[in-house]
């Protein structure tokens, strides 16, 4: 550990973040970084990191990372052989490092999948690298575009799991809204088609939080399995609660306090952003408490709505994004406000989101309602 | 004899790039840059609310978000008729300035420095900086398990700055650098809610009223940040340049001699008077800047994978018609000329604009401010050789960006003491949706000018189109045969091992690409595309 750089306080102080990102006790420090010592021993587990129809926000967003570091992330915790937007390598030398690991490091690596996978037209929508076949440049031949499914069909038996990271390589997220013309499709689904059996991890969110990464990657490597998921694959420890039961604003709610005009805002009275469209009634995820940027701020903080980004229903069927959520209508109530001033409590918010999924046509994820 | 050399992935961009040049003599000869991925971010807006069209485009590419939302709110103003309170363009004009810094800082140090700095040179430091020393330890510990991933492996080649002390400074500055973009987006998120993905800025405003102490937070970074600029970042641009093996470099990589900025960051409500200017160069004409008219711009598709009937239209009236089997036909990116010509866009397009404007005294002496910065750093003898060579190379690139974050760093303190708090943040016009109307928002983002256009009918998105910045300059070559600036650059590079094509790549990474930005199309094949635009 010396010779690595790191010193004994160093690493108490990691194992510390450590169990403060896993949301476990201080109590448990001693114990995180026994594992982690044991994890460092044994030599870092390979990660291939590759990008399907992506935006790269989730690659920018892992570099926000706070507790443990990015650095620290990829110099010490793992080998990211292959990451195309931090990676020293370009064309030939960079793909080939992905099957040397593939061949090398079968049923050991673990493969980050950013983006989803297009389907249709033989995968053309997205390659990278190039496999075997001819195309006329100069009248020479050339190998082809190598598309990304066929990337999956490669890695995909050889991952020890595969993490599917941010809204759009876990359920299609912003590509799916245009699936009918490039035939974008969920990682997971992909991975079922090649092996039904393998682990995967849907770390949603349009971007995904860099603890909600790097807290799966942690928990799967201090404990050696995929953490608890919900009925989406998405770990409870980071999904497992509404938005809404959680958030500052929630007496505002309650006392049917709603912004409608942003110049009158006090900032000191933090009004309930639902007639704004706040999809924080409908989304799972800890923004509230976790929030954003080393936790400096989070959409519903900046006076803006939630726009449900975790949620298998983003982005295409939360549109519009500024309107409020469908009518709530049950038990005879109807509006906004006077839902607001009965809903009070936990277990009313749990039915008003159970409500609200079946509203938008799905059932609320296990253990989601209190 | 002559050979392709294909490089695909091309990595630390943004997107998914093919680059392939041909190589003779172990120098290229001719080059060509296409994109390979697609989503089709326009197509699906179509019907949509237009409140949408911030959250949707922003998430063509999470490395400059702020700008795609930034133009869609201004796109959307204009469509909606909404006179921007003072204090929502100050936010505004702060928010992208934070991610202009994070960008910057971002694509020097992590997308661009490892083709310049070597790594293992770190494992030869022997100077008593104990930060230093632990970063020493740490790729020690790396290189004797064998795992030097992912600074290795690399393209191999003679001229990596392997100097120690330089070397390991440097790296030094790598790891700082992650920190210093960090703090950039929690600066932005004070106004902005997170980064990537902000949802702060909404059609007529902004969301979040400034107080005293969001102001505070945000000056607090912002000062770390411009120290870090001005001490590291701008030093560091120096040091590179200043390396003997390098000086090939400042003209080396030249695009082409066109330049062309839409102007960005409004000083005043109306949008006339812009921080960084607009303004278009001919031929490395830098002192005879012209005055840009958005009506000069045309798109040829003589080599894209469209109908002949999209040839020459302006973007307003652009046709996507589809031709997957057309000859001669080799990018998914049409090629966007103004007048007629190919023009490169970004940090380097805009401070040639600023400088020129200052030096033919169109800028008054006393609002000056790149040509004493120019002064102030000692470059002002390099500036004239280049400006006489007519060429302007890799490294000016990098150093433009460089100074172009220290300018606008400096101007967001200015801002900061500009808003007022308790004064509007929002015209609730913004709100009312007409049942037919246009917009347009122009801005300039990290990588050169941006363009959305919005058509609404039935109070729904009826056309959505953005032009971007990548377009212009990896395009392909249009209907004269000339070839768009990424391509022009790479002719004349050296190569003398084709295994190892480094000067190829970092010609390309100077314009810091971004290829989701570009190609944010759709499937050319499919029926219902055509009426919408392939930028």
């Amino acid at each position: 550990m010396e010779e690595k750089g790191v010193t004994r306080r160093q690493f108490i102080k990691y194992a510390g973040a450590t169990a403060a990102l896993l949301g476990l006790s201080q109590a448990l420090v001693p114990e995180i970084a026994r594992a982690l010592e044991e994890m460092a021993a044994s030599g870092k587990p390979p990660v291939l990191w590759i990008q399907g129809q992506n935006c790269t926000g989730c690659s920018v967003s892992f570099l926000n990372t706070n507790y443990p570091d990015a650095a620290e992330v990829v110099l010490d915790k793992l080998s990211v052989r292959y990451q195309p937007t931090v990676m020293a390598a370009a064309g030939y030398q960079a793909f080939g490092v992905i099957e040397d690991t593939a061949k090398e490091l079968a049923g050991k690596y673990v493969l980050v999948v950013e983006g989803p996978i297009p389907t249709a037209e033989g995968g053309e929508f997205c390659t990278f690298g190039l496999e075997e076949g001819t195309k006329d440049l100069l009248g020479n031949k050339v190998p082809k575009d190598k598309p990304i499914e066929v990337w999956m069909e490669q890695l995909v038996p050889g991952a020890a799991a595969v993490i599917a990271l941010g809204n759009c390589a876990s359920f299609g997220g912003i590509p799916a809204a245009n699936a009918e013309v490039t035939g974008t499709t969920a990682v997971l689904d992909v991975v079922k088609k090649i092996d039904k059996d393998k682990p995967v991890i849907n770390v949603s969110g349009c971007p995904s939080h860099p603890d909600w990464f790097i807290g799966t990657v942690l928990y799967y490597l201090l404990n050696g399995k995929v953490p608890e998921l919900d009925r989406y694959n998405r770990p409870t420890m980071f999904f497992g609660k509404l938005i809404h039961e959680n958030c500052e604003r929630r007496a505002s709610f309650d006392a049917g306090l709603f912004l409608e005009d942003w110049n009158d805002n006090n900032p000191d009275m933090k009004l309930c952003l639902f007639k704004m469209g706040c999809k924080g009634p409908v989304t799972y995820a800890d923004c509230p408490t976790r929030r954003w940027n080393s936790a400096v701020n989070w959409c519903v903080g900046a006076n803006a709505p939630c726009h449900g980004c975790a949620e298998p229903a983003f982005y295409k069927d939360l549109s519009p994004l500024y309107e409020p959520l469908p009518d709530i209508n049950f038990m005879g109530i109807n509006n906004a406000e006077t839902l607001g001033w009965i809903a009070a409590g936990a277990t009313a918010a749990g039915i008003v989101g159970h409500y609200l999924y079946k509203q938008l046509g799905k059932k609320a994820p296990e253990g989601g309602e209190e | 004899m002559a050979q392709i050399v294909t490089i695909d992935p091309v990595t630390r961009i943004e997107g998914h790039l093919r680059i392939d040049v041909e190589v003779e003599d172990g120098v290229v000869k001719d080059a060509w840059s296409s994109g390979t991925m697609f989503r089709g971010i326009e197509m699906l807006l179509k019907d949509k609310h237009p409140w949408d069209a911030q959250q949707v485009t922003e998430r063509i590419c999470g490395v400059c978000p702020l700008v795609h939302g930034t133009a869609s709110s201004y796109n959307l103003d204009d469509a909606m008729g909404v006179e921007l309170p003072d204090n929502a363009r100050l936010i505004r004009n702060l928010c992208l300035g934070a991610n202009f810094i994070q960008s910057h800082i971002l694509h020097f140090y992590h997308l661009a420095a490892l083709d310049y700095v070597d790594v293992t040179a770190v494992l030869n430091y022997a100077g008593n900086n104990p930060g230093l020393k632990a970063l020493k330890g740490k790729i020690a510990g790396l290189a004797k398990a064998n795992d030097l991933y992912p600074f290795m492996p690399r393209y191999e080649s003679d001229d990596y700055v392997s100097d120690p002390e330089v070397a390991t400074t440097l790296v030094g500055h790598y790891v700082e650098a992650l920190e210093a973009r960090k703090k950039a987006q929690e600066m932005l998120s004070i106004f902005y809610g997170r980064m990537p993905s902000f949802v702060g800025t909404i059609p007529g405003g902004v969301t979040v009223q400034p107080t005293v102490s969001n102001i505070a937070a945000f000056r607090s970074r912002l000062a770390e940040l411009r120290f870090w600029i001005d001490n590291v970042y701008v030093q560091d641009i120096m040091t590179v340049a200043g390396v003997p093996a390098y000086s090939i470099f400042f003209t080396a990589g030249d695009s082409g001699g066109n330049y062309l900025a839409y102007g960005g960051f409004d000083e005043n409500s109306q949008g006339t008077e812009k921080f960084l200017p607009s303004g278009y160069i001919l031929a490395n004409g830098v002192s005879a800047v012209k005055t840009f008219d958005e009506q000069q711009i045309i798109e040829s598709v003589k080599h894209s994978w469209y109908t002949e009937d999209c040839e020459g239209r302006q973007p307003s009236d652009g046709k996507t018609d589809p031709d997957l089997e057309k000859d001669g036909a080799y990018s998914f990116l049409k090629a966007p000329r103004y007048e007629g010509k190919p023009m490169e866009v970004g940090p380097m397009a805009r401070m040639l604009v600023l400088a020129g404007l200052e030096l033919s005294g169109k800028i008054p002496e006393n609002k000056q401010l790149l040509v004493p910065l120019i002064k102030q750093l000692g470059l002002d003898a390099k500036v004239t050789e280049l400006v006489t060579a007519g060429k302007f190379g890799i490294l000016p690139r990098h150093a433009m960006r460089a100074l172009e974050c220290k300018l606008l760093a400096d101007q967001m303190d200015v801002w900061l003491d500009q808003l007022k708090p308790g004064e509007p943040i929002w015209d609730p016009k913004g709100k009312d949706i007409p049942s037919d109307s246009q917009g347009m928002g122009l801005v300039e983002g990290p990588r050169g000018a941006l363009g959305h256009w919005i058509t609404i009918s039935g109070k729904k998105i009826a056309n959505y189109q953005c032009v971007v910045p990548t377009t212009w300059n990896a395009s392909p070559r249009d209907k004269e045969g000339n070839r768009g600036p990424i391509e022009t650059s790479l002719l004349g590079l050296p190569v003398p091992d084709p295994e190892n094509p480094i000067n190829v790549v970092r010609c390309v990474r100077s314009f810091d690409p971004c290829l989701a930005c570009a190609i944010h199309v759709i499937h050319p094949e499919h029926n219902g595309v055509k009426e919408f635009r392939v930028v």
